[in-house]
């Protein structure tokens, strides 16, 4: 099968990705161009009927942590280790148990939140809840075991619902619960 | 010994939950989750919340899509190759 036909369509989700792990829309650009290319260059290498989109996102990780990882800002980074024993479920479950303060928050935000976490987090959580990849997926493209992918995605979603959890009380989206 | 689906609690359902949303888990696995959270109101309203956080997290951030100048940059890209040399 042709590289067209097979690669081309998942370039939202290359270019998705890419925008996230390098922070920037230029790079992001760079990277994607930079990934089509070297997918090209080795589609040979390719097995036919395997997962081409895990194949395309694993060149874009390696191409990142070999060229643009040094150069991405350093954002204030999420304390991934902050949500522990701490449930958002328990504080909003009188005033708000369906989460309905989450619809009021808009896109860049989420998309702000996301960018805060820290690298093996961000990366895990945007394949699984942004690119709908399986675990063992993830673990492919991230080159960690399955059980790694886990408890990173865990922390991650546990993380980003605390800090959305707090822009939308500081917002005024929702009382914070008397302690 | 059969390893059918035994009785679970809220610890463990809440342990397995994201497995349990994400469709991870084993047939026998994901009916104990299930049927524990068929007798649990508490843990069926954690599992209604994480589900709507999950859905509105997938919303606010698919929406974009690769630029078409990229789009078209990339495909240049690729023909300019193909009419190059090849791999090196």
């Amino acid at each position: 099968m042709a590289f067209e036909a097979e690669a081309l369509p998942h370039l939202d989700t290359v270019y998705r990705v890419a925008l996230r792990l390098s922070g920037n829309e230029a790079q992001a650009e760079d990277l994607v161009q930079e990934t089509m290319l070297k997918a090209f260059r080795s589609w040979h290498q390719y097995e036919p009927g395997t997962n081409v989109r895990a194949w395309l996102l694993t060149i874009l990780r390696h191409s990142f942590i070999n060229e643009y990882r040094k150069a991405r800002r350093q954002a204030a980074e999420v304390d991934v280790h902050r949500v522990e024993g701490f449930t958002v479920f328990e504080h909003v479950q009188e005033a708000d148990p369906e989460g309905r303060f989450f619809d009021q928050i808009v896109d860049d935000e989420v998309l702000r939140a996301i960018d805060r976490l820290p690298d093996e987090f961000r990366e895990t959580l945007v394949l699984s809840d942004v690119e709908d990849l399986s675990y063992a997926e993830i673990a492919k493209v991230t080159e960690v075991p399955v059980g790694t992918v886990k408890s990173r995605l865990f922390r991650a979603r546990q993380a980003l619902q605390r800090e959305l959890y707090d822009y939308a009380v500081e917002m005024g989206y929702i009382e914070r619960r008397e302690e | 010994m059969k390893d059918g689906p035994r009785g679970i609690d809220c610890v463990e359902a809440l342990d397995r939950l994201y497995e349990y949303i994400d469709g991870e888990l084993t047939p026998v696995r994901a009916e104990e989750v299930r049927l524990h959270l068929e007798k649990c109101a508490p843990c069926l309203r954690v599992s209604q919340f994480e589900k709507a956080y999950l859905r509105f997290l997938e919303a606010r951030t698919r929406a974009k899509e690769a630029p078409e100048g990229l789009r078209k940059r990339v495909l240049e890209q690729l023909l300019f190759d193909s009419d190059g040399k090849p791999d090196s």
